[in-house]
C-alpha cells in the first residue's frame, strides 16, 4: 500500500521545513545573533515570544485530561490522547526554542551544571522538565488497554499544580524584573494562565478537527461542544484579567508602566495590540455564541485559530512594550550593538531571515511531532471502532 | 580566584601601561585610602561634570570595548545629543548623566543569572565570568539601567589588533563596566575617574570613613537612579548646588 499523495506532501513539508529551520540555526551559530535583528535594547524577539507561546499553548493536553479527570466527566475521553500529544509537542518545542536565544548554545549545559537558584530561567527548567514527563507518562497511561482509571486519577491531581506552576514561573521570568514595569505586575502569572487556557484549547480543537478530516479519528459531537463552552470560559478570564491590567495601568498606574502601556494603545504596537483584541478576541468570541455559526464545526476551526493568533499577537505585545521603551531612556540611548551603529534612542526591532527560518524549523518540529503522535499515539486500532459519527 | 577579567590582565602579550608611568601620574591615580575590607564605589558630581565623553571613550579603550558598544556613556536632557533641553527661559539646559553600571548592592542581573556567570566580588563589584555566560541576555532584560551590552558578532575594534589592558571578550556573551578592576589590583583608580579633565567622579572605598568619597557623599546631596527600584546603587550623582547661579535678568 503506497501511503496516499497528501501524505507525502506533507512529510515533504515537513522536511524542508526542518531543513530551513536547521540551515538557519547553523548560520546564527557561527556568525553570532548579530544575524537577527536583535539589539541592546530589544534583547529578546522572536525566539522568546515563541517561548511564551509555545509554553502556554500546551496547556491544553493537561486541561482536556487532567480537568475533565477530577470533574468526573467522560465528554472529552475521546480527545485524551490527541491533546496530551499536542502538549508534548508544544512543550518539547517551547524547550527547545530557547537554544537559538542564546548567544553560547554550546555552553547551555551550564545551566544544568551549575544552576543559580535564585534565576527564575532555572526554575523554568525545572518545572518545565516535570512537565514534560507528566505529559509522556500521561501518553503512557493512555495508550495502555485498558486504561487504568487510577492511575489517571493521580496523574491529574499531580499534573494540575504543575500546570499552574508552569506558566506563573513562565510568566515570572518576566514579571519578577523591576527594570520592566510593564512585566512587573502580580496579575502577569494569571495572564499567562488564562492566555495559556485559550491557546491551548483553541490548540486542541483547531487539531482534532484537522485529523479528523483526514483520519477516521474523530473526536466526538458532543466533545467538541464542550471545548466550544471551554474556550468561551477560557476567552472571558483572559480578557477580564487583560482589561483590569490595562485600566489600572491606565487611569493610576506609574509614569513608567503608563509609558509602555502606551506603546500598545497609541504608540508603536497598537497595530498589533488592537488585532489581539478586535481579530484575536471579538471576532472569535462572535463566531462562537452567534447562533448561525456556532453550530459550525468550521467556524469553531475559524474561531480557534484566531483565538491562537491572537494569544501569539498578546505575548508580541506584553515583550515588546517593555523592551521598547527602556526605563533610563534619555539621549543618545543604548548602544546599538555593531560595528558603525552608534546609539539606539528609539529602537525599532524587524525580525531577520535567519529569525524566520528558525521559526520556520520549530514550527516543521512541533508539527512533526504532533504527526508522528497521531499516527503512533492517537490512531490505535482498539480505538477504531469506537470512532464514527 | 573567580576574577578572570582582572587574572587574564595582561593577556595578548600587553603589559600594563600604569607600570610604564610617571611617579607624579602614578601617585595622581592611586587610590586614595582602602580599609581592610573595601567596598568600593564612585560618585559623579554633576555640577563639574561638563559633557565631553572623555571617560566614554577611554573607558572603550582601557577595556578594549568593541566598536558599537559602550559600557559608559553620557546621557542628556533633550531629544538628541546636539539638542539639549531647555529650561523656562529657553536657554539650553546643560545636564549630562554619565551612566555605566552602577554596581548594585542588590543587583537585579546577579539574581537572574542561570549560570551565576554574573557574580558580585568580595568587593562588591558585579562582574561577569565569561566562561559562564551563556549568552541568554537575561541579565539585560533585568538590568534597569540599561548598561550591559552584547558582542552580536566578531568583533572589531578602531586598530585591528584592538586596544586595552584587559582579555577581550567571545562573541555571544555579555559584558560590561567592571569598575576596571583590573587597575584596582594595582592600586590605581578606574580610568574614567583617572581620565575626567573637569575632576567630576570620585572613586573610592565606601567602607573608609575617611575616603574623599564618602566625605563628599557626606557633605554634598548625593542621588542614586532610580532609587526606587531598590537595587542600591554603589555609584551616587552630587546634584549640582545651585543650578541658576545667575539671575536672569528680565528686560
Ligand atoms: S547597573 Fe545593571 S548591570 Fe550594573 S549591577 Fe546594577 S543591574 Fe547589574
Ligand atoms: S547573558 Fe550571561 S551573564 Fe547574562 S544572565 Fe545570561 S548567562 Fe548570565
Ligand atoms: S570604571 Fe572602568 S570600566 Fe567602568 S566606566 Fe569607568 S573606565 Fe569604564
Amino acid at each position: 500500500m503506497s501511503p496516499p499523495r497528501a501524505w507525502t506532501v506533507w512529510i515533504s513539508v515537513l522536511g524542508v521545513g526542518l531543513l530551513i529551520g536547521l540551515a538557519s540555526f547553523v548560520y546564527q551559530v557561527s556568525n553570532g545573533l548579530g544575524v537577527t535583528g536583535l539589539s541592546n535594547t530589544v534583547t529578546w524577539g522572536l525566539y522568546i515570544v515563541s517561548f511564551m507561546f509555545l509554553v502556554g499553548i500546551s496547556a491544553g493536553g493537561l486541561i482536556v485530561v487532567a480537568g475533565a479527570e477530577l470533574a468526573g466527566s467522560q465528554r472529552f475521553e475521546h480527545l485524551n490522547r490527541l491533546a496530551v500529544v499536542c502538549s508534548l509537542a508544544a512543550v518539547a518545542t517551547a524547550a527547545g526554542s530557547i537554544l537559538p536565544d542564546l548567544g553560547r548554545p554550546q555552553r547551555a549545559w551550564k545551566m544544568l551544571a551549575q544552576p543559580h537558584l535564585t534565576s527564575p530561567l532555572v526554575w523554568d527548567m525545572v518545572v518545565l522538565a516535570i512537565y514534560l514527563a507528566i505529559g509522556a507518562i500521561d501518553l503512557y497511561i493512555l495508550t495502555r488497554v485498558p486504561v487504568s482509571r487510577k492511575a489517571l486519577r493521580v496523574m491529574a491531581i499531580v499534573s494540575l499544580p504543575v500546570a499552574i506552576l508552569v506558566h506563573s514561573v513562565t510568566a515570572w521570568i518576566f514579571g519578577l524584573l523591576v527594570a520592566r514595569p510593564f512585566w512587573n505586575t502580580p496579575l502577569l502569572a494569571p495572564l499567562f494562565i488564562s492566555s495559556a487556557l485559550v491557546s491551548g484549547t483553541a490548540l486542541v480543537v483547531a487539531t482534532a478537527w484537522v485529523v479528523e478530516r483526514v483520519t477516521p479519528w474523530r473526536a466526538g459531537a458532543e466533545a467538541m461542544v464542550g471545548l466550544r463552552r471551554l474556550l468561551l470560559w477560557f476567552v472571558s478570564a483572559d480578557v477580564f484579567l487583560l482589561f483590569t491590567e490595562v485600566m489600572t495601568t491606565f487611569v493610576s498606574g506609574e509614569p513608567d508602566h503608563r509609558e509602555q502601556l502606551d506603546v500598545l494603545l497609541t504608540g508603536r504596537l497598537a497595530p498589533v495590540f488592537w488585532f489581539e483584541i478586535m481579530i484575536g478576541v471579538l471576532l472569535p468570541v462572535v463566531l462562537l455564541l452567534l447562533p448561525s455559526t456556532r453550530k459550525r464545526s468550521g467556524m469553531l476551526m475559524a474561531a480557534a485559530v484566531l483565538l491562537i493568533l491572537g494569544v501569539f499577537a498578546k505575548r508580541i505585545n506584553i515583550l515588546f512594550a517593555a523592551e521598547f521603551e527602556p526605563l533610563v531612556g534619555l539621549s543618545p540611548g543604548i548602544p546599538g550593538g555593531r560595528p558603525g551603529q552608534l546609539f539606539r534612542p528609539d529602537e525599532v526591532y524587524i525580525p531577520s531571515w535567519v529569525e524566520l527560518g528558525i521559526l520556520t524549523g520549530m514550527a516543521a518540529f512541533f508539527f512533526a511531532i504532533v504527526t508522528l503522535g497521531v499516527q503512533r499515539a492517537v490512531l490505535l486500532r482498539h480505538d477504531e471502532p469506537a470512532a464514527g459519527h | 580566584m573567580r576574577d578572570p577579567i582582572s587574572s587574564s590582565n595582561g593577556a595578548d602579550g600587553r603589559v600594563s601601561p600604569i607600570e610604564a608611568l610617571s611617579e607624579a601620574s602614578r601617585a595622581y591615580g592611586a587610590i586614595d585610602v582602602r580599609s581592610a575590607h573595601p567596598r568600593w564605589g564612585m560618585a559623579v558630581d554633576l555640577e563639574r561634570c561638563v559633557g565631553c565623553w572623555s571617560c566614554a571613550v577611554i573607558c572603550k579603550s582601557e577595556n578594549a570595548v568593541p566598536l558599537g558598544l559602550w559600557w559608559n556613556r553620557i546621557l542628556t536632557a533633550g531629544d538628541d545629543l546636539d539638542t539639549p533641553a531647555t529650561d523656562e527661559h529657553g536657554d539650553p539646559h546643560l545636564h549630562w548623566v554619565p551612566l555605566a553600571c552602577q554596581h548594585c548592592d542588590d543587583a537585579p542581573c546577579e539574581k537572574v543569572c542561570p549560570t551565576s556567570a554574573t557574580y558580585i566580588n568580595a568587593e562588591g563589584l558585579v562582574l561577569v565570568n565569561q566562561d559562564d555566560c551563556i549568552g541568554c541576555r537575561y541579565c539585560m532584560a533585568a538590568c534597569p539601567y540599561g548598561v550591559r551590552v552584547f558582542n552580536w558578532g566578531e568583533a572589531e575594534y578602531p586598530v585591528p589588533e584592538g586596544t586595552g589592558m584587559v582579555a577581550t571578550r567571545p562573541v555571544g556573551s555579555v559584558e560590561k563596566c567592571t569598575m576596571c578592576v583590573h587597575r584596582l589590583a594595582e592600586d590605581q583608580v578606574p580610568s574614567c575617574v583617572w581620565s575626567c579633565p573637569a575632576q567630576a567622579r570620585i572613586f573610592g572605598d565606601l567602607e573608609a570613613p575617611e575616603s574623599r568619597l564618602v566625605q563628599m557623599l557626606e557633605s554634598r546631596n548625593p542621588e542614586v537612579l532610580l532609587e526606587e527600584k531598590g537595587t542600591r546603587p554603589k555609584v551616587s550623582y552630587l546634584q549640582p548646588r545651585r543650578r541658576r547661579p545667575i539671575e536672569r535678568s528680565e528686560s
